[in-house]
């Protein structure tokens, strides 16, 4: 049977910097047993170019896999925890 | 350049502290062998006068400002450029400081000239006795500890926007430019008098029997200027700021907003929490002040000052990390929660 991974989405577009790194990370770690276990990922929407520096650079050393698109003008940043 | 204290303070991350000190360091170098050369003339600058408490106290205010601000004024002008309605609060914020520090600036230049010493020093070299004592001591050293970074990979952190310009290679790129533009006009790059007397403008449109007796806004005093001498201030009129301040403004906002159309991300973003706009707004007004009372702000004595070694310069640098480290352990337990 196939597990349902729940999204968590996290639209921080428009905030000023560096909030959405300080925002990404107080949300990992408030569900952290939830990404750990695998059972969610989380989405990040940005429009803070940098943030696509930042917010992997951090998320990696921290476990996650990371991925990023472009998308309608931001990004969408996902973070889900390596098994 | 908020980032390169905010980044250490708030999360461990020394990529942009690294990145500043490899432009400043590159310029230092650069601007002694046009020194040598007899490329610029005027050297130690006679823009960068004897040191005082004020450039310390500005650099301070400054630094908070530009932590809660969300970035210096540059980077106001470039996110506001690539569409960022968070930096447009910002920018109304140092258009109106800049006009409140305007009305207190027989009391800012007072304490300045109070609180002033080492009346015949201006650079490290006059401490040092020789011009070339602290290039050979601190900016080669850094260069090389830059260059063995690079080496053993330690500049490398993947950002996955398009056109994103690794740090180093922004270094390399605005050290030459910046030593270019010093080059040809004869001076550091400068905004924050263009931001007075955009402030200036703005005051005769809505308040000008109010603004005319403001003195701030009447001084015009010499600048040297592409070799030759030129008045210029923050008043609203034509003068030397005008022509060289405002373009670079201007220029800053539309390049951005080419670069984000290019690049597919500008978008008039929407309004940031109450909380942060509050924040942006009070940075704004703090900066326009902390700018004012140091004699300039972190373009010109970070970039301009620091690589002759300026005194108000170093100065200006401890206050603005030390108000850096205030701005964000506020915005860590007040702006964003």
């Amino acid at each position: 049977m196939e597990r349902t991974v729940e999204d968590i989405v996290l639209d921080i577009r428009g905030q000023i910097c560096p909030a959405c790194l300080l925002i990404t990370l107080s949300e990992l770690n408030n569900n952290k047993e939830r990404l750990k276990g695998a059972k969610a990922r989380m989405i990040v929407k940005t429009d803070h170019r940098d943030a696509t520096r930042t917010i992997p650079g951090a998320a990696f050393a921290m476990g996650y896999s990371v991925s990023v698109v472009q998308k309608d003008r931001h990004y969408e940043i996902t973070l889900e925890h390596e098994k | 350049m908020a980032g390169v204290f905010r980044d250490v303070f708030l999360f461990r991350d020394y990529l942009r502290m690294k990145a500043f000190f490899l432009l400043v360091s590159l310029l230092a170098v650069i601007l002694y062998l046009m020194r040598i050369f007899k490329v610029i003339s005027t050297y130690p600058p006679s823009f960068f006068g004897v040191p005082s408490a004020a450039n310390l106290l500005g650099g301070l205010l400054f630094g908070v400002g530009m932590v809660l601000g969300g970035g210096c004024l540059i980077s106001t002008l470039y996110k506001l450029g690539a569409g960022s309605t968070a930096s447009c609060i910002t920018f109304c914020g140092v258009l109106l400081g800049g006009f409140v520090s305007a009305v207190f600036y027989p009391l800012i230049r007072s304490f300045a000239s109070s609180t002033a010493f080492l009346k015949d020093k201006t650079s490290l070299e006059h401490i040092m006795g020789s011009a070339a004592a602290p290039v050979l001591l601190i900016s080669l050293p850094a260069i090389a500890l830059a260059w063995r970074w690079a080496k053993t990979g330690r500049w490398s952190q993947r950002a996955y926007a398009r056109g994103y310009l690794s740090l180093w290679k922004a270094s390399f790129m605005m050290a030459f430019v910046i030593a270019a533009t010093v080059a040809l006009s004869g001076r550091p790059l400068a905004v924050s008098t263009g931001f007075a007397k955009l402030s200036g403008f703005l005051g005769v449109l809505f308040l000008p029997v109010l603004t005319g007796k403001i003195a701030f806004f009447r001084v015009q005093s010499p600048r040297l200027l592409y070799g030759g001498i030129m008045n210029g201030g923050a008043g609203p009129v034509v003068d030397s700021v005008f022509l060289t301040q405002f373009p670079l403004m201007a220029g800053v906002v539309g390049g951005a907003f080419i670069s984000s159309l290019r690049l597919g991300e500008f978008k008039v973003r929407r309004l940031p929490p109450a909380r942060q706009a509050f924040s942006a707004f009070s940075g704004g007004v703090l900066m326009a002040a902390g700018a004012l009372t140091a004699g300039g702000c972190n373009l010109w004595h970070m970039i301009g000052g620091l690589p002759v070694f300026a005194l108000q310069s170093i100065l200006f640098v401890f206050g603005a990390a030390g108000g850096a480290f205030l701005g964000s352990v506020f915005l860590r337990k007040v702006v964003i929660r």
